[in-house]
């Protein structure tokens, strides 16, 4: 089984925001969470770059580490799920992750933090495949369905890539070579690096 | 033909010239800006990409790492040992030199007054449950997680409102009582007098140097707590500022609970009848005498 991935390509994202209101709507996720943000660095300025992040489904990953209920595990092919039902909403996983993922709905009493929620690469969650418990908890599964994840499949100018990792990094070792520039994929050393 | 020539210039071959005038001058003014002519992409790098760290967790390589490790390994870690080592100990002290008893038939002296007792028992409640509940959460895996946790969650929150309050009373009330006296050293240098059975006068006031710490750690340390807990409630601050407060909430937690099991065994266990001087008032006048011999009944 492959090994899946994200990547921005912060030379081609343009701040079109298309890729979170994808994930909002497609996912059906809770008011104030946002599994995926885009952020701009030095707008309007010489410089001026945006990216695209959400859980980058991390080996090693420093949530799964701290987690005190053993609430998030790791699938073969990578991607990094959270069972809703067995986390208490502690909020170490956003302490510990290097990209602000884990995410928190505002519960019922005393708004404390409810379950956490965080980008799922589109793959639900522990649940069984498709079944409206999933749906509801965790949003769709397209990878159960052959599909890459919502937000890269809409991207207009293709700077976000998911899938598989190898064809991932052929895609932009090409584009880099052809654009004659030689720096890595931000976030990669971080998530990727074994350590 | 006349009117065909004047058509093809008007429409084709003048937009043509002021397109290539200024493909050309672009071209030119291209060549003035690097901006322009670098290849894209050459700009990035480190310090784009640091600014991009910033925007989204801070620094992890410091902060992030620091706590990642920290709770992966060391704090369940330190809370069993603390649970486990602290007991037996006392357990060992039990057997070995057992509990000190004291006339409770002879005149009593009244110790504590009803407000005294009544912000204690408050303080006492409401900080076990926060033993308690913490405790969960930092075992939580054996418990399996889920609602009850969570719950756990709620109801640390909860106690933590009313301790705070009954802290900063509990902190006013003792304050006179608890200041540091020259005495104080000598009560270390014997260690209570806990290791002998004998009766002999205990350098103490009111309180004696280890009650002290205990009020110091419970009172300013319980605020400490408050504050820190506080944020990891609300999350209003930065990501490495937010690691930083669950560091010290943890490690003070710990520091905490381990003088809070002293405080157990010394009230409920190694001094007979204490917890009734919590609960009435009084203490016996033999008991007053001897560990607290400074106080002037
Ligand atoms: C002494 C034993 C205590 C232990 C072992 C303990 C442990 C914990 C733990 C494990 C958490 C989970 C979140 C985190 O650590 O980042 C927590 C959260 C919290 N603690 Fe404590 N704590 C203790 C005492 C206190 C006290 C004395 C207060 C305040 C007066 C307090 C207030 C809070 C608050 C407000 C939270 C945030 C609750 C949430 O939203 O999850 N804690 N504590
Ligand atoms: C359920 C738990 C508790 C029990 C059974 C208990 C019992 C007692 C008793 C019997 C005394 C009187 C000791 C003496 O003078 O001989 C006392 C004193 C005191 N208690 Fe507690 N207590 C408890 C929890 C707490 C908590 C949570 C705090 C503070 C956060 C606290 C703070 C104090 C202080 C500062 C004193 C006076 C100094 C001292 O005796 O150490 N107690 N407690
Ligand atoms: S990006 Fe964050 S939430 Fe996702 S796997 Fe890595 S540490 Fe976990
Ligand atoms: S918030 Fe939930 S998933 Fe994250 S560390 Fe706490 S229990 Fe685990």
């Amino acid at each position: 089984m492959g090994r899946m991935k994200f990547l921005c390509d912060v030379e081609r994202c343009i701040d079109c925001s298309g890729c979170v209101v994808a994930c909002k709507e497609g996912n059906q996720i809770p008011v104030g969470v946002n599994r995926r943000r885009v952020i701009t660095i030095n707008q309007g300025k010489p410089g001026e770059k945006s990216i695209s992040v959400a859980c980058m489904h991390c080996a090693d990953a420093p949530c799964i580490a701290v987690c005190p209920v053993d609430a998030i595990y790791q699938r073969d092919d990578g991607i990094v799920l959270v069972s809703k039902e067995t986390c208490i909403g502690c909020g170490y996983c956003f302490m510990a992750c290097p990209f602000g993922a884990p995410q928190f709905p505002s519960g019922q009493v005393f708004g404390a933090r409810g379950a956490m929620d965080k980008c799922t690469f589109c793959a639900g969650g522990p649940e069984e495949n498709f079944s409206e418990k999933e749906r509801k908890l965790y949003g769709q599964n397209r990878i159960a369905e052959g599909k890459v994840p919502l937000c890269a499949a809409m991207c207009a100018t293709k700077s976000l890539l998911a899938g598989d990792a190898d064809i991932v990094a052929d895609v932009y070792r090409e584009r880099v070579f052809k654009r004659g520039s030689g720096s890595n994929a931000w976030g990669w050393d971080k998530a990727y690096k074994k350590k | 033909m006349n009117y065909y020539y004047k058509v093809i210039m008007k429409r084709i071959l003048i937009p043509a010239c002021i397109a290539a005038t200024g493909m050309v001058a672009a071209m030119v003014y291209a060549g003035t800006d690097p901006v322009i002519v670098t290849p894209i992409g050459a700009g990035t790098g480190t310090s784009s990409f640091i600014q991009m760290n910033d925007a989204f967790t801070g620094d992890w390589q410091q902060y992030g790492q620091t706590f990642t490790n920290l709770q992966a390994g060391l704090f369940d870690q330190l809370f069993l040992v603390i649970l486990t080592l602290i007991p037996a100990v006392f357990l060992l002290h039990y057997i070995l030199i057992g509990a000190k008893h004291f006339d409770h038939e002879g005149e009593d002296v009244y110790f504590f007054s009803s407000t005294t007792r009544l912000i204690h028992w408050v303080a006492a409640v409401s900080f076990s449950l926060l033993v308690v509940t913490g405790l969960m959460i930092i075992f939580g895996k054996l418990l399996g997680g889920g609602t009850l946790i969570m719950g756990g969650r709620i109801v640390h929150i909860a106690s933590a409102l009313v301790f705070a309050v009954a802290a900063v009373f509990m902190f006013l009330i003792w304050l006179k009582d608890m200041l540091p006296m020259p005495y104080d050293i000598a009560w270390l240098f014997i260690m209570g007098g806990y290791l002998s059975k004998k009766k002999k006068p205990i350098p103490a006031g009111k309180f004696n140097a280890g009650q002290k710490m205990w009020f110091w750690l419970a009172t300013v340390g319980g605020l400490v707590m408050a504050y820190t807990g506080w944020y990891l409630y609300t999350f209003q601050v930065t990501t490495d500022q937010l690691r930083i407060l669950a560091i010290i909430h943890n490690f003070l937690g710990a520091a905490m609970i381990a003088m809070f099991l002293v405080h157990l065994y010394m009230s409920m266990f190694a001094i007979k009848g204490a917890l009734t001087s919590m609960i009435t008032g009084y203490k016996p006048r033999e008991e007053v005498e001897i560990l607290h011999s400074r106080y002037k009944i």
